[in-house]
């Protein structure tokens, strides 16, 4: 069966998901003890990121692929298409994002706020990178750009199945000129987003391999998705030819970027660890100290899962182990975006809603330790601890993913699927004359 | 290894050579007397050789007062040129592991080489930390051994210590993998000879008969070194750039430094394989198994990692200015605009705009192109280190000490020497072992080879190959 159809079971089930995970937004709207709904408004970040960044890293692999002669991938290339189709709904979940900026309903950025802005030196300092003009334009300008190269890659891919299949590859080539162009837009535009977006919930903090940080988390996330739409696919008849040979390759890529991840995410703490500048070690003594699950466990499951479970080459030609390990790896790295998020966005809403007084012991903690940073890295890292240990009570929804949030995750991810079915139903699963089907259709790993 | 070839994909091995072709194309050049052109190469090489062991011996006879170094500026064209040095050391294991997991082709036909420069490279790097000591007969002082020093032991703290290991594990295991390569084809070059060589190169192949059982073992003990290699790619580098990021040196401390010094290492150990592929082919006339679809791969794979260096040029003058951090900002402003800011220019010249011109086919195909950026972008890699170490330390927290660095007659001798090093070794390697991994370039030829695939294929094995 080439010819993918959307049941209307399935669109209930992923239907009555959606419907949880608006009832759980609704939910954390109305019951939210933060101030300006930042439960509320986080969960949405967080999911409208982590699954536009999804859709975001299979375009751009495609494109490396396209670009790297690689061939084994083709006969699911359609899987990765029809993420990249996300980008749409991901922009327009983005646009929510920002007229909740314009329009004051939320406070996840420390620097939308000009009060706050005005005093202080360091938001001031950032200001003309940390607007919501450049919010706002960077947004729609890349993320309008990356919907252009999705489109257009798109059109060529499915033009290129209406072809009579005599060895015309003017198509491809084209393909080519496309996916070429996109690698470099893709690259640098992807770390201006990943600033805006993530990295300035923290609004003090900095730290040069952020941007890449989290792009191989979104990359590992797709992968993990990626096992897990093929094998379900699979089970239900289609893309026969996909074997254990193709599932065997994305678990190499499973096991190899588990490790990138965990070899970024060590560089970055290794780092800040060691020279102990205040300024920079105060994400992680956040971390550490008020979020020790979420701070151990994003390695535990992230990186100790995966590499002992993938290490084998028997485990990544197995489908049960394969669709275990990628659901954890999967929650894991929706896991590690909420780690990145919430902190910031927590002491955002301390800031604002227990008044100055408040702020200054527990918010944000690098004000405090740029002073103390000059008596001494040592003292620096005392007073970031005095502040994190003050804080350090339970907040539902902050402290740990509550119920609400996987609600929400699940609502979130329901939406993604049901998108990319409906793009598979557009077209035939088999892309019948790229000209590396055949390769693809007899790949041998062993 | 799929037998079924995309109709797009170009040959790796033209000419349509057969078995025994191969064999005597890339054994041949081991067996002739040596070519007035190798003759020459080898005397200029081993005259910077001679140089190398003179300047040492004057540096460790006069001590590192010999080079301009003082308070200030504590590092400089020592550490530059081992950061150079161990960078280039990397295409080898890159294109060995990496790119054997990645299934590439067209590596089979460069890899031998670029695992014997990768070698000779760190062998290079090795020279400047023992030297910098000033007494190398205290170098074992580097390891951590029960000893009679009493409480003088290594401080497991230092990322330099780090390096140390770091780097004797990325030289063991690329000696290793390198010559388990090596294995069958010594066995090769054995059962064209006789006599006393036919016993050399027996010992050296240890004996090999080409036994299945001796496959067997030789191909898993290469998957083992593979696995283990691949991570050493990127650990040395990492570790190399630990030694400056874990500081709290403004400028040196930057996260981005791991990737971005691995990216940097590829970049440049590819432009190394450049230069020595495109002289090597012509010399000993293998232009039909490192083709021009060789050159362009090994292109694409600069203009990638050249522009990811870009990104991470980039990315550390936005977090400069963007940090708020004025001490981080006086140190990129210093970088671009300061007195070493010929330095600086070099560098984003060489390394991030020049290689844009491989966005160009025609280009990345231009042997004489390549050639001339392969060399381009060496310099621009050793202008990067230089940037980093010594225009960084140049000006530090005190204006009162700040500094510039002139270098001494003594460190130019002992960087030029060690290119002597480097090209000696080279050169009596292409003269006992072939060039190219014959066993595995007869491994693709039929999925490769120009009678098989693309545009001249024979309309019969074109049929078989289905």
């Amino acid at each position: 069966m080439n010819q993918f159809t959307f049941e209307s079971k399935q669109k209930t089930i992923l239907l009555a998901f959606m419907g949880l995970g608006a009832l759980c937004l609704a939910l954390s709207f109305f019951m939210d003890a933060q101030p300006a709904h930042a439960r509320f408004w986080s969960n949405f970040l967080h999911n409208t990121v982590f699954f536009t960044g999804i859709a975001f890293v299979s375009l751009f692999v495609m494109t490396a692929f396209i670009t790297a002669y690689a061939g084994w991938y083709v006969l699911f290339k359609r899987v990765w298409e029809a993420y990249a189709a996300f980008l749409i709904p991901g922009l327009v979940m983005l646009g929510v994002v920002i007229l909740g900026l314009w329009t004051g309903w939320h406070h996840l950025y420390h620097w939308a706020d000009p009060a706050e802005v005005a005093k202080d030196p360091i938001l001031e300092h950032k200001s003309s990178f940390l607007n919501k003009n450049w919010y706002t334009l960077g947004t729609l300008i890349i993320v309008g750009a990356w919907i252009f190269f999705q489109r257009r890659l798109r059109s060529l891919s499915l033009a290129e199945d209406k072809l009579d299949s005599t060895g015309d590859f003017s198509l491809h080539r084209k393909m080519k000129v496309v996916a070429a162009a996109f690698l470099p837009i893709g690259a640098f535009t992807s770390a201006a987003m990943i600033w805006q977006w993530v990295m300035s919930v923290d609004a003090h903090w900095y730290s040069t391999l952020f941007a890449w940080y989290s792009t191989a988390s979104w990359f590992v996330a797709c992968l993990a998705l990626t096992i897990l739409t093929v094998v379900w696919l699979k089970s239900k008849g289609y893309l026969e030819q996909v074997s254990s040979e193709h599932l065997h390759d994305l678990g190499k890529y499973l096991f190899a970027f588990s490790i990138f991840w965990t070899y970024l995410w060590f560089s970055q703490f290794m780092l800040i660890w060691y020279a102990n500048v205040g300024e920079e070690t105060v994400y992680f003594n956040t971390r550490r100290h008020e979020f020790p699950v979420m701070f151990y466990g994003n390695l535990f499951i992230n990186f100790l899962v995966p590499f002992f479970i993938l290490m084998r080459n028997d485990t990544k030609r197995k489908y049960g182990t394969m669709v275990f390990t990628s659901l954890i790896v999967f929650f894991g790295h929706w896991w590690d975006y909420f780690l990145m998020i919430k902190p910031g966005v927590l002491e955002t809403a301390s800031h604002l809603g227990h008044g100055e007084d408040h702020g200054e012991a527990a918010g944000h903690g690098a004000e405090h330790l740029s002073e103390a940073a000059s008596h001494g890295a040592d003292h620096a890292g005392d007073v970031a601890h005095a502040a994190a240990t003050h804080a350090s009570d339970f907040v539902s929804g902050f402290t740990l993913p509550g119920l609400l949030e996987i609600g929400t995750m699940l609502g979130f991810l329901a939406f993604f699927l049901f998108f990319t079915l409906r793009q598979l139903e557009k077209a035939s699963l088999l892309p019948k004359n790229d000209p590396y089907l055949e390769e693809s259709k007899h790949h041998h790993v062993m | 290894m799929s037998a079924v070839v995309s109709p797009i994909r170009e040959p790796l091995i033209e000419g349509g050579k057969t078995y025994h072709q191969i064999t005597e194309d890339i054994c041949s050049p081991t067996e002739r007397t040596p070519s007035t052109a190798w003759v020459l190469a080898f005397i200029v090489s081993a005259s910077f050789l001679a140089l190398y062991v003179f300047s040492v011996a004057w540096t460790v006879w006069h001590g590192i007062g010999t080079w301009d170094l003082n308070r200030t500026i504590g590092w400089s064209w020592d550490i530059t040129n081992f950061v150079w040095w161990v960078g280039i050391g990397h295409a080898g294991t890159l294109i060995s592991a990496i790119l054997l997991l990645f299934r590439q082709k067209w590596r089979t036909g460069v890899n031998r080489a670029a695992e014997a420069m990768t070698i000779f490279a760190v062998i290079c790097a090795g020279q400047f930390p023992l030297i910098h000591m000033g007494r190398l007969w205290l170098g074992f002082f580097i390891f951590p051994y029960p000893n009679t020093r009493g409480p003088l032991w290594v401080n497991f703290n230092s990322p330099l210590l780090w390096d140390v290991f770091a780097i004797s594990t990325y030289f063991t295991v690329s000696l290793l993998f390198w010559y388990t390569g090596l294995v069958p084809d010594f066995a090769t070059v054995r059962d064209r000879a006789t006599g006393l060589r036919r016993r050399i190169y027996n010992g050296l192949s240890f004996g090999w008969t080409g036994s299945a059982k001796h496959w067997q073992r030789w191909e898993s003990l290469s998957l083992v070194l593979a696995g283990l290699a691949t991570p050493l790619v990127l650990s040395v580098h990492t570790i190399v750039s630990f030694d400056f990021a874990t500081s709290v040196i403004p400028g040196w401390h930057t996260t981005i430094f791991p990737p971005y010094f691995v990216a940097g290492a590829i970049f440049s150990g590819f432009a190394m394989v450049q230069t020595l592929m495109i002289i090597t082919r012509k010399v000993l006339n293998l232009q039909q198994y490192i083709t021009l679809q060789h050159i362009e791969s090994m292109n694409k794979v600069i203009l990638l990692t050249g522009t990811m260096v870009g990104v991470a040029y980039l990315t550390e003058l936005f977090i400069a200015w963007y940090s708020g951090y004025i001490y981080e900002q006086f140190a990129f402003y210093n970088r671009v605009l300061g007195p070493y800011w010929w330095s600086y220019f070099g560098m984003m010249t060489c390394n991030v705009i020049s290689p844009q011109i491989f966005w160009v086919k025609k280009f990345r195909r231009s042997i004489f192109i390549t050639f001339f950026m392969s060399i381009f972008i060496n310099i621009g890699m050793w202008f990067e280190r230089f940037v980093i170490i010594t225009s960084t330390l140049a000006r530090d927290y005190l204006p009162s000490s700040w500094s510039y660095h002139y270098p001494t007659w003594v460190e130019v001798c002992l960087f030029l020497g060690t290119l002597g090093l480097f090209f000696t070794l080279y050169l009596i390697f292409v003269r006992v072992a072939p060039v190219i991994a014959v066993a595995e370039v007869k491994s693709i030829l039929k999925s490769a080879g120009d009678q098989y695939i693309g545009e001249n294929a024979k309309e019969h094995a074109h049929a078989d190959s289905h």
